[in-house]
């Protein structure tokens, strides 16, 4: 493996470095194995989390098209991101830059007068050039299918998955809206069913692959974020699947470490694991069972896995 | 004596013809004052009695944040009254005082965590990363860096990068999103240094010591002692020397805490 590694910019999000560690750390780890030197740009900064939808208030997109004006001053051509809202601001930030000439012009001449001061000589810089959107924004199962190739994961693959039966879970900002994102059909996307195949997974189709968890809701409605939580791990449930995949933190927040609430609104309800699908890689590739941080996790995943408490095979 | 004033007068005369004065604008008002004033003696030389928005004189207690323009551009500039010398036509406004919320907690309760970073100051989460307060700081911190940091847990982090900070509250006053920048600066340098920097020993033992009253015999010596005597063993009190080897050590030992 004494390859030289590709370097590529990585935008890992705010909720990657202090609540889902185990979602940023196994990205590193399988990218590391995949040949890859992640890269994640200089001062980044939240991307917003919210594409702002408002024609006028278009300050949101001040800070997503200067992580991505980083990326390029960088000398990066492209960014991956494996959290589903990062995906979904980044991206459509970088289209509204390509297509909307008055966003462009307005956020370009206010980001023009960011300041940059270097941290050893206290140097500051301004006057920044112009960003166009010519950055590619990747979702990681997009990079995988596209660029690593199925071919490569199938080779490498250390541990066989094969009783695993696991359903997708897409939910909101992988596929939608329609025409903005690109990364699958939204009506009916198979990505995330071929990589789960290829890395040696059972899928199990299931009907609520595509609907919303409660996503923000957990915080000013809880019970109604509980019941959709619930519609979608009871669903999976009956279809068979004994884990649920998924790339988004929040929907991994609503439908793993909320699944108290939704015992207490649902009484019936059964404990069902959340894995990330870098977990799930990270596991087929050989990766260590420390990194996969199972223990941030309220429903346990580790017999999913084959393995028990402490990480011996069952 | 004669003399004297004719020398005094014939100065003062030199003086006025050398001393360069410029236009400023303060709070729109026009005065001319000696090019080489900063703004806090520009102001003062004007005739404004400096009250409050006026404490250390030296660049470090952060009371005299201002704000100018220049007539050709359209940037605000900012900066330190105290530590900025006056420009021609430059349009003044000192901001001594600007309402900021400050949460209040007991930090040995705190945990050294984004969370509690974010209960104490959950407006935080409303930052949309323009970037202004990192263009507003006189100190030239990137706060727009730290309260990023702060946002996504590394409170180590953050305490570093904004360790500069003089209070000043400019970021605070042009925050689009209503933040106090520098309160949360601080509460992570305090959580940093409360729960995250590692314990000076030296520093616990010297402090036991006090406890124990080792120092108390030679303190009462010293308080007995006459001022001429004080003067002179102070005079000749042994100090590490400025290139000195790594391993010094003074030769009376008997104050001398080693691990």
């Amino acid at each position: 493996m004494g390859n030289k590694k590709t370097k590529l910019h990585y935008y890992p999000g705010c909720t990657l470095k202090e609540k889902t560690t185990n979602l940023d750390d196994t990205t590193y780890a399988v990218m590391d194995l995949l040949g890859y030197e992640l890269i994640e740009p200089e001062n980044w900064t939240c991307c917003g989390a919210e594409f702002p939808l408002t024609e006028e208030k278009i300050v949101g997109l001040a800070a997503p098209v200067r992580i991505l004006r980083q990326v390029k001053l960088e000398g990066g051509n492209k960014v991956f991101t494996v959290c589903s809202f990062c995906f979904n601001v980044l991206k459509r930030a970088n289209e509204a830059m390509v297509t909307d000439p008055l966003k462009h012009k307005r956020i370009n001449a206010f980001l023009k007068d960011d300041i940059t001061i270097d941290r050893v000589t206290g140097d500051k810089t301004t006057g920044f050039p112009e960003y166009n959107g010519d950055v590619s924004v990747l979702h990681l199962l997009e990079f995988i299918r596209d660029e690593v190739g199925y071919e490569k994961i199938r080779a490498l693959i250390k541990r066989d998955l094969g009783k695993v039966k696991v359903v997708p879970y897409y939910g909101c900002r992988l596929l939608r809206p329609k025409g903005k994102i690109g990364i699958d059909k939204p009506d009916d996307p198979s990505i995330f069913e071929e990589f789960l195949e290829n890395i040696g997974c059972e899928v199990i189709d299931f009907p609520f692959k595509q609907e919303c968890c409660g996503s923000y809701l957990s915080l000013s409605m809880p019970d109604a974020a509980s019941e959709a939580s619930y519609n979608v791990l009871r669903s999976a449930k009956l279809n068979g699947a004994d884990v649920l995949a998924l790339s988004c933190p929040l929907c991994y927040y609503n439908l793993d470490r909320r699944q108290d609430r939704i015992k207490e609104k649902f009484p019936e309800f059964h404990e069902m694991p959340v894995l990330f699908f870098t977990q799930l890689l990270a596991w087929a590739l050989g990766v260590d069972e420390e990194i996969l941080g199972l223990d941030q996790h309220f429903c346990d995943p580790r017999s999913v896995l084959g393995i028990d408490k402490s990480g011996v095979e069952i | 004596m004669s003399n004297n004033s004719d020398s005094k007068k014939k100065n003062k005369k030199q003086s006025e013809t050398t001393l360069e004065m410029v236009p400023i604008f303060i709070m729109g008002k026009k005065h001319d004052v000696p090019a080489t004033l900063t703004i806090q003696k520009a102001f003062e030389y004007a005739g404004y009695q400096l009250v409050r928005g006026c404490g250390c004189r030296g660049g470090i207690c952060g009371a005299c944040g201002t704000v100018y323009r220049f007539p050709d551009s359209y940037r605000i500039e900012v900066g330190l009254a105290c530590q900025t010398v006056v420009k021609p036509n430059m349009y003044i406004s000192q901001i001594p005082f600007f309402p900021a919320n400050k949460a209040v907690y007991d930090i040995e309760e705190l945990e050294p965590t984004g969370s509690t970073v974010w209960a104490l100051y959950p407006e935080i989460f409303k930052c949309v990363g323009c970037g202004t307060c990192t263009r507003s700081c006189p100190m030239d911190i990137d706060v727009m860096e730290y309260i990023s940091r702060a946002i996504r847990g590394d409170i180590a982090g953050a305490a570093e990068l904004s360790f500069d900070c003089v209070m000043c509250g400019l970021c605070t006053v042009r925050c689009p999103s209503e933040e106090v920048q520098y309160n949360i600066g601080i509460l992570t340098r305090r959580l940093y240094g409360r729960h995250i920097a590692k314990r000076a020993k030296h520093l616990e033992d010297a402090v036991e010591n006090v406890k124990q009253k080792k120092f108390d015999k030679g303190v009462k010596k010293l308080k007995k002692m006459d001022i001429d005597k004080l003067k002179e063993i102070y005079s000749a009190r042994e100090t590490e020397p400025q290139f000195g080897p790594e391993e010094w050590e003074p030769e009376n030992k008997d104050y001398l805490i080693t691990e």
